[in-house]
């Protein structure tokens, strides 16, 4: 059999040059089990995320802001699936957003001096970013559709992705909270919260 | 400087700053190499959580932290098309060059505009805070560059529509 007719047998996904032998090798560097590396989380149940957003709901309603964030924060759920880790970073951008901004600095350094306060502001960075991350991904997926017309439509250009189309207003004001309140983190606790937020494993 | 751009930068100098920290780290699979490890990704346990930071969902920064390397992938703004093509056209201007600029990546990583990699040897030759002014004063420059270059586009092409159809007038 000719090389020739050996490649055209192989579709060119399943080139065997492009296969990472590394996955296949069990004793390879790039199969090292980093669960290895942290304590095995608890699982979290949905409805107990839930009954925990109602009371930090009305926590809020009540007027105890600070209270509410804290109790946000301190019920992070790491055990979690991602539908029960989105649910709570529902229940934390509705703190973060209802609580003003002339309230945010000092309320930072009361939660920073008071007992376990460092910790607590290390998961708010990561509900920041995850925040951040977790609103452009989403509104990612849902123009994809219509951009994928747009060079039709134009009729040139076909080499471009397309056209980002005009964005809510909503989004960009979500957007500035979470970064004003990433700018107060910083100020109290320091940049050492940002280091910690890239290397815990414990992912919220 | 508008109102969200300062809050948007200063974030991105926060992040950036903490997460050039980095050390020298030789390959674990192929010895006497070192490469960057955001790059190969060839050793999961060295590999830090991504960060974005957003100021919508077309402005952009992915910020991926490694031991050795962190690679920045920066989604420049587009309110039109004309401004699609001028931010292709650019970004593919300086990857082009980007034997020139060290820290510039040759291919963005997917869904952004334009990637920087610095790696720790780049930390080492030059100062770690002029890195991260120079990442924030591109984003700077950035945008101010693509708008006048829209300015002077449409102007461009109105003196060329003028001059065009003098003859029929």
């Amino acid at each position: 059999m000719s090389i020739m007719q050996h490649h055209s047998d192989a579709s060119l996904l399943e080139n065997w040059r492009t296969i990472n032998i590394d996955a296949l090798d069990p004793e390879s560097s790039s199969n090292f089990d980093t669960s290895t590396l942290h304590p095995a989380f608890a699982p979290v149940d949905e409805n107990e995320i839930r009954t925990l957003g109602q009371q930090v709901r009305q926590l809020l309603r009540s007027g105890d802001a600070e209270g509410a964030l804290r109790g946000a924060l301190e019920g992070a759920p790491y055990g979690g699936d991602e539908a029960v880790k989105d649910l709570h970073l529902q229940t934390v951008t509705e703190v973060l957003q209802g609580i003003k901004a002339s309230e945010m600095s000092p309320m930072l350094k009361r939660i920073f001096t008071s007992e376990g306060g460092g910790e607590a502001l290390d998961v708010l960075m990561k509900y920041l970013y995850k925040g951040m991350a977790s609103s452009t991904t989403r509104s990612v997926t849902s123009p994809t559709k219509p951009s994928m017309l747009s060079p039709q439509m134009t009729g040139g250009f076909s080499q471009m992705g397309g056209r980002p189309t005009p964005r809510n207003e909503n989004d960009g004001a979500a957007m500035s909270v979470l970064l004003s309140w990433h700018e107060k983190v910083v100020e109290v606790a320091g940049l050492g919260c940002v280091g910690r937020c890239m290397s815990d494993w414990r992912k919220v | 400087m508008s109102q969200s751009l300062r809050p948007y930068l200063q974030c991105v100098r926060s992040s950036l700053t903490s997460a050039l920290c980095l050390s020298n780290f030789a390959s674990q699979t192929s010895e006497r190499h070192n490469v960057p490890e955001i790059e190969a990704q060839t050793s999961p346990e060295v590999l830090l959580n991504p960060l974005t930071v957003a100021r919508n969902e077309n402005e952009r920064v992915f910020i991926e932290p490694s031991i050795n390397s962190v690679r920045i992938s920066i989604k420049i703004k587009q309110a039109d098309e004309i401004e699609h093509i001028l931010v292709h056209k650019f970004t593919r201007f300086l990857t082009q060059r980007a034997e020139a600029f060290f820290i510039l990546r040759r291919k963005p990583v997917k869904g952004y505009d334009i990637s920087f990699l610095i790696t720790n040897f780049h930390t080492e030759e030059m100062l770690k805070h002029k890195l991260v002014d120079f990442i924030i004063q591109f984003m700077e420059e950035v945008d101010k560059e693509i708008s006048e270059m829209k300015l002077f586009l449409n102007a461009r092409a109105r003196f060329v529509a003028e001059s065009f159809l003098t003859p029929f007038d």
